[in-house]
């Protein structure tokens, strides 16, 4: 929440980029693969703000710093939130309680302290990209904090073993997550037809859960289940994170969207297209009516659920190791 | 509860109707509860009279430890043992009674994330005034939840409790907050409830819900506390509407002549 404060009350003339963001860095098809970082992120570019990434992976900042960082010169104000009610506002801070309190310990557990999910893929993932020695102790410190997160503000006092939180904690994040999709309905963003600190929010925190190839996940098998939600991030990624995307085509996966954003920014960029002609069509047809009317959109996503190139990530982690 | 258990109770909770003698639990009212606490208490009070089921309150020294959760307060109904209003607004549901039927799914999210909301900020912050800030744990909180023992295990205690507070205040990020900034913070909070609230008699317009139980709950007990200085009070009482609510609220449903469940040396009585 000290984030979305953080934002709004810096005051800038917007055509300088002044600003610098210190983030984790990006996969899976994410600008970037910490919930905080992509928050800010997206936030920035809801706001049109011009924003310079410098990523923190391999460096020592991994540990010295708490990122993500937002460096500035002079005054900047970014705030993507001008049209909002009063009333709206307050709904934003009441949502932004409901996503920490309820959301967020599911998604450190899934990352952090999920054995599978933490020695196939998170720990992997953060070693390969700090630099040595801090490799040896970055993620292992990252899982502790998270671990007593967890467990000071859940594990009540017959509860103090991990594995009770589990259901409990889980449970809560489907049911955060039901709520998150009735809330959203049928509309692109939460607030209207223009994305605000709200949506930054929910794309920081599902965006993850929803790319990120983990072994074992119940609750991005729930996730995938809710079609409005997966709608309004991948929206997101392409409406406004297409040019990161195409820089980081090496280690974009097997979605269809980046293959099709491939197709874009190669169009647009002049270099080689990628080899996935056969689904440009349906991938064309789709990334229209994303920006249709939303019972076609739901029409749509039944017919890709169908074509076979609409896999599961089958992700191959020796490339982190 | 895990979720079996919690599954079991409701099914059992269904079987039989609200007695006469369900007994709710609390620390001492007079010496011994604090802010955190007789907020939490306040906001299940309001919350079970609201459903109109009846409900005896009784103070117990060692009430945090008789709970199942360790949290306050807790109540004791036939033969099941509930505490915090999310597990209590489930038990009351299983019997039959809720106040937010009459919602729509998104306007259950809505007060789903508010109840967070006031939870995450206004308990968070309730919790690090009185443990966080030396001043107020010296003065009023350490003696006031050690009062009941005798020396030495007073002492262990009430630092042993501190340190717990402090430890999640510590995971959750607050331990780097001033206090001014934990004020700011309640500010803002009080300023989203009271543009939610409008000019509406209750949160979700005709019918009293949860929320405005445990909305209640906090604001009356923030206003009617003495701590060290009145700058919490003075942040609420910013919110015309909001005051007008709890007014509201304790001319509803509390105003039974003794107004057991609101003085007490440590309160100052009335609302302003």
């Amino acid at each position: 929440m000290g984030l979305l404060f953080w934002c709004s009350f810096m005051k800038t003339n917007m055509a300088e980029p002044a600003l610098e963001v210190l983030c984790w860095g990006g996969d899976w098809g994410l600008p970037s693969v910490q919930t905080d970082s992509l928050i800010v992120l997206s936030y920035g570019k809801f706001a049109d703000a011009k924003i310079a990434v410098k990523s923190v992976d391999w460096t020592w900042r991994t540990i010295t710093a708490s990122v993500p960082q937002l460096h500035f010169e002079g005054t900047t104000r970014i705030n993507a939130d001008f049209e909002l009610t009063a009333k709206q506002g307050a709904d934003t801070m009441a949502y932004i309680a409901l996503l920490e309190e309820k959301l967020r310990p599911a998604l450190l557990h899934s990352f952090w302290v999920d054995p599978e999910n933490y020695a196939n893929l998170t720990r992997p993932w953060f070693t390969s990209h700090s630099p040595f020695p801090l490799n040896f102790f970055v993620p292992g410190r990252q899982a502790s904090l998270a671990l007593s997160r967890i467990l000071l503000t859940k594990a009540e006092s017959p509860l103090l073993n991990i594995t009770e939180v589990e259901g409990k904690i889980y449970s809560e994040a489907k049911e955060c997550l039901n709520l998150l999709s009735h809330r959203l309905g049928n509309f692109p963003f939460f607030f209207g037809n223009s994305p605000t600190s709200l949506d930054a929010f929910v794309f920081g925190h599902i965006a993850p859960l929803l790319k990120a190839p983990l072994p074992s996940a119940q609750l991005q098998k729930h996730l995938n289940q809710l079609e409005n939600l997966c709608q309004f991030c991948n929206s997101i990624l392409k409406n406004y994170f297409i040019d990161s995307m195409a820089e980081r085509r090496n280690d974009c996966k097997f979605s269809i969207l980046s293959s099709f954003l491939f197709s874009v920014s190669a169009f647009l960029l002049g270099s080689p297209t990628a080899p996935h002609d056969s689904v440009d069509a349906n991938l064309q047809k789709l990334t229209q009516l994303v920006n249709k009317e939303s019972n076609l959109i739901e029409k749509m996503d039944d017919n890709l659920r169908s074509s076979p190139q609409h896999r599961p990530h089958s992700h191959k982690n020796s490339a982190l190791a | 509860m895990s979720l079996a258990a919690e599954a079991f109770v409701s099914q059992i909770a269904a079987a039989e109707p609200w007695p006469e003698n369900a007994t709710l639990y609390q620390p001492l009212k007079e010496d011994q509860i604090l802010l955190s606490d007789s907020a939490s208490s306040l906001a299940v009070q309001t919350f079970l009279r609201m459903c109109g089921l009846p409900v005896e309150v009784s103070c117990r020294a060692n009430a945090e430890y008789m709970s199942p959760s360790g949290k306050v307060p807790f109540i004791h109904v036939g033969n099941q043992v509930v505490s915090e209003l999310g597990p209590i607004v489930q038990f009351t549901k299983a019997k039959g009674h809720a106040l937010s039927d009459g919602l729509d799914d998104v306007q259950r999210a809505e007060m789903k994330a508010y109840m967070e909301l006031v939870n995450n900020m206004l308990l968070t912050a309730e919790l690090y005034i009185q443990w966080c800030d030396d001043s107020t744990s010296a003065e009023i909180s350490r003696p006031r939840y050690s009062s009941p023992y005798s020396w030495p295990l007073n002492h262990v205690l009430a630092y042993q409790k501190q340190w717990e507070v402090r430890r999640k205040m510590n995971a959750i990020g607050w331990s780097g907050k001033s206090l001014e900034q934990v004020y700011e913070d309640v500010s803002q909070c009080c300023q989203a409830l009271s543009q939610r609230l409008g000019t509406q008699p209750f949160f979700f317009n005709k019918q009293p819900t949860e929320l405005d139980a445990l909305v209640f709950g906090h604001l009356f007990t923030i206003l009617t506390t003495q701590l060290t200085n009145d700058e919490l009070a003075e942040k609420v009482k910013s919110y015309t509407n909001l005051l007008s609510f709890c007014h509201r609220i304790e001319q509803t449903y509390f105003k039974e002549p003794e107004r057991e469940g609101q003085s007490s040396r440590h309160s100052k009585g009335a609302l302003p």
